[in-house]
């Protein structure tokens, strides 16, 4: 029997004019598992992931959400053709994402961050979204910022909020674009002690890190991206102990300090 | 609307819009001129010469606040009576359009001077130059190229003010055009050729102005003030 | 001179006729308020379709925005005013005329949705793009994006700037005269006409406009000091 993958990236390819930054790139995520994704820069990591929410569009693969398609769906007489953004925007709602710069709205408060995807566009009741929002905020260590807004906040609450606001969408999974990068070291922590309690949960998620101590401790599976293609993909273990590409051995040896 | 039409009323008449044009020009370059001088001028007295500067700062305010309009038919009825000047409608034209720049350009002006950093008069004096030499080398030629953009954009505001003086019956483009519907009657072609002449040298100023906006900022990496 | 000076600070004739140049005052008023609702509307559409994905959508907003922000105010009004009904009147085959008010609204209006528009435009560039990306992310539709995302930001940084070019607006209704809108310009040019004295009237004008903008100037540069420390804090 087999299970359905919560997330199946099936051979994709993006390019973005003559530059091609992915060149076939897949993988599956099962549900409650957490795939990380490492890389040198410019090997297509960020790429990939705003690729499996359609913030890019693949020109070549499908990106499929238990089973169901991203970029394509069924018409009446069973053909298939294209997503408009508007059906794209209804399924975005079930993976959530936190970018390297938090991108958190500025004019709202960190509560009013958290609540207006909810209302908006699951148009839960405002009391029902306060109410999960505040959850969020709790499960984050957060809850007494509630009104602040962003701008008073460090960064490492900043990206905490933005956890919080991605969670309260109740998502099938979440997608972490290099979420401590843009953080001084002292707050990477804070972010990551998040992020092993959410994998502990059993939440799926994705991470594209720079944080190998993280990747190795908390993934299920590593993938070591290149050139837009994956050179090596494995379980932890395999990947940082025993790692089989040169290329890879090379690029761990960086931060084996 | 034919362009036989647009032959007869227009291209027929264009000796006498050329010379609307000639005039609208000259009222702007020296407008133009008197509005770089004044506002200097009210600068420097604002910001250096202490015992007038409350009188400074509220002629700058009178020039900027007063709608250009307003100014004009002030200057051009009431001033000749109360100061024996301007002696011509085209200088009370002129004096109106650059006394209203002026009040702009004193503030440009300032802020350019505020805006070069401290420093660099310290850095001056420690190396012996004169106040006077600080401000001529130093000083003016960075306020010249920082402030450049928003000049040539007063400019701009000019030209597009000066089809004000029409009503105090400069003979300038607007003027001229006016005339030709007043005979003819027929007012579709020439004044959409008119609007059109107006809008055409205002962009190509202001896109001078851009260009001249992009190279200095590539050349000296100076802000352009707005 | 000192006589002249006398007369024209004489300003017990512009006193006397105060009502009928407060009426005229009020026009410009009228004249501010219409205007300035047009040029926000039509300036924010112009914006949008100037940052809109589309080539063609993009060169119509910025067709738009170039023709009437170097377009001068007076012989826009004298456009609206005396061709725009004409060309209306060969379309539908009628004669049609725009009553002084409507025109001036409506050139006024747009010249200063030029300047609004571009406006607008450098607000909507300021917007950090992963605002937006995250709102994308998060299933918002663009609609959604506009008006909770992109607006209420755009209104925070562009207000100060907006309230400049709402002063330069109301200046600008001081040439509704010319085409016959009866404003306070007018109503000094009727007065003088009658009294014969354009002295005290056109001093007493020149000083009535001056105190209003310095008070609206003024209101406005202190407001946008504090505004600019709250929003940039």
């Amino acid at each position: 029997m087999s299970i359905i993958p919560r997330i199946r990236v099936a051979e994709v390819h993006k390019s973005f004019g003559s530059l091609e930054v992915l060149r076939g790139v897949s993988f599956d995520v099962h549900r409650g598992n957490v795939v990380s994704v490492i890389g040198a820069s410019g090997s297509g990591k960020s790429t990939l992931l705003r690729c499996v929410n359609y913030l890019e569009r693949p020109n070549v693969g499908e990106v499929y959400l238990e089973g169901e398609p991203l970029g394509s769906r069924p018409d009446a007489s069973g053909r298939r053709r294209p997503r408009s953004l508007a059906e794209i925007n209804c399924l975005r709602r079930e993976l959530g994402v936190v970018f390297q710069q938090y991108n958190l709205w500025p004019h709202m408060t960190v509560l009013g961050n958290v609540v207006e995807a909810p209302i908006r566009v699951r148009k839960l009741r405002r009391d029902e979204a306060i109410a999960i929002g505040e959850e969020c905020l709790r499960r984050v260590q957060l809850i007494d910022k509630a009104s602040e807004y962003p701008a008073r906040l460090s960064g490492g609450q900043q990206q905490r909020a933005a956890i919080a606001r991605a969670l309260a969408m109740r998502p099938k999974a979440m997608l972490f674009d290099e979420p401590t990068s843009s953080l001084d070291p002292e707050l990477t922590d804070e972010v990551l002690g998040v992020m092993r309690e959410l994998a502990a949960d059993g939440t799926t998620m994705i991470v594209v890190t720079h944080e190998m101590a993280f990747a190795r401790e908390v993934s299920d599976r590593v993938i070591f991206l290149h050139d837009g293609l994956i050179e090596e993909e494995g379980p932890p273990e395999a990947l940082f102990e025993a790692a089989t590409s040169e290329r890879l051995r090379k690029f761990l040896a960086k931060y084996r300090k | 609307m034919s362009m036989g039409n647009w032959e007869r009323l227009v291209w027929n008449q264009r000796d006498a819009l050329i010379a609307g044009f000639a005039v609208t020009v000259e009222v702007c370059v020296i407008a133009f001129a008197a509005a770089i001088v004044g506002g200097l001028i009210l600068c420097l007295v604002r910001l250096y010469v202490a015992p007038l500067r409350p009188i400074a700062i509220v002629l700058i305010e009178f020039f900027r606040d007063t709608p250009i309009f307003v100014q004009l038919m002030w200057v051009s009825y009431v001033w000749p009576e109360l100061f024996g000047f301007p002696g011509s409608f085209f200088s009370a034209g002129w004096l109106a359009l650059g006394l209203q720049s002026s009040g702009y350009l004193a503030e440009t002006f300032r802020t350019g001077i505020e805006g070069v950093p401290r420093g660099q008069r310290e850095a001056a004096f420690s190396a012996g130059m004169s106040p006077a030499q600080t401000f001529s080398r130093i000083v003016m030629p960075q306020v010249v190229l920082a402030t450049a953009p928003s000049i040539v954009n007063q400019f701009t505001v000019i030209v597009k003010s000066s089809t004000l003086v029409s009503v105090i019956t400069v003979p300038d483009l607007m003027s001229q055009s006016q005339r030709l519907v007043n005979i003819w009657y027929e007012p579709i072609e020439i004044l959409t050729t008119t609007a059109g002449i107006y809008i055409l040298f205002v962009f190509l100023v202001s896109s001078a102005g851009k260009f001249l906006a992009d190279h200095l900022r590539r050349r000296y990496g100076l802000v352009a003030y707005s | 001179m000192s006589d002249s000076l006398k007369q024209a600070l004489d300003l017990s004739l512009f006193w006397e006729y105060r009502g009928i140049l407060l009426q005229g005052l009020v026009f410009n008023a009228l004249v501010f308020l219409c205007a300035a609702v047009l040029a926000l509307s039509a300036g924010l559409g112009a914006a949008l379709m100037r940052v809109n994905h589309f080539f063609p959508t993009r060169l119509i907003g910025t067709l738009h925005v170039e023709l009437f922000r170097n377009a001068p105010d007076y012989i826009m009004l004298v456009w609206v005013h005396f061709v725009l009904p004409l060309l209306i009147g060969i379309v539908i085959r009628r004669r049609v005329e725009f009553h002084p008010f409507v025109s001036a609204v409506i050139a006024l209006g747009l010249v200063y949705s030029g300047y609004f528009a571009e406006t607008f435009r450098a607000g909507i560039e300021a917007i950090p793009l992963g605002n937006l990306d995250a709102a994308r992310a998060f299933g918002m539709s663009e609609r959604l994006i506009l008006w909770r995302i992109m607006l209420p930001q755009v209104v925070r940084r562009m207000l100060p700037e907006a309230l400049n070019q709402f002063v330069s607006l109301f200046k600008a209704t001081t040439i509704v005269s010319l085409i016959a809108v009866p404003d306070l310009m007018y109503a000094v040019s009727m007065v003088t006409q009658q009294e014969m004295r354009p002295l005290p009237l056109y001093t007493g004008a020149a000083l009535t406009y001056f105190l209003i903008i310095l008070m609206f100037a003024s209101g406005v540069r202190a407001f946008s000091e504090r505004w600019r420390r709250k929003i940039l804090a």
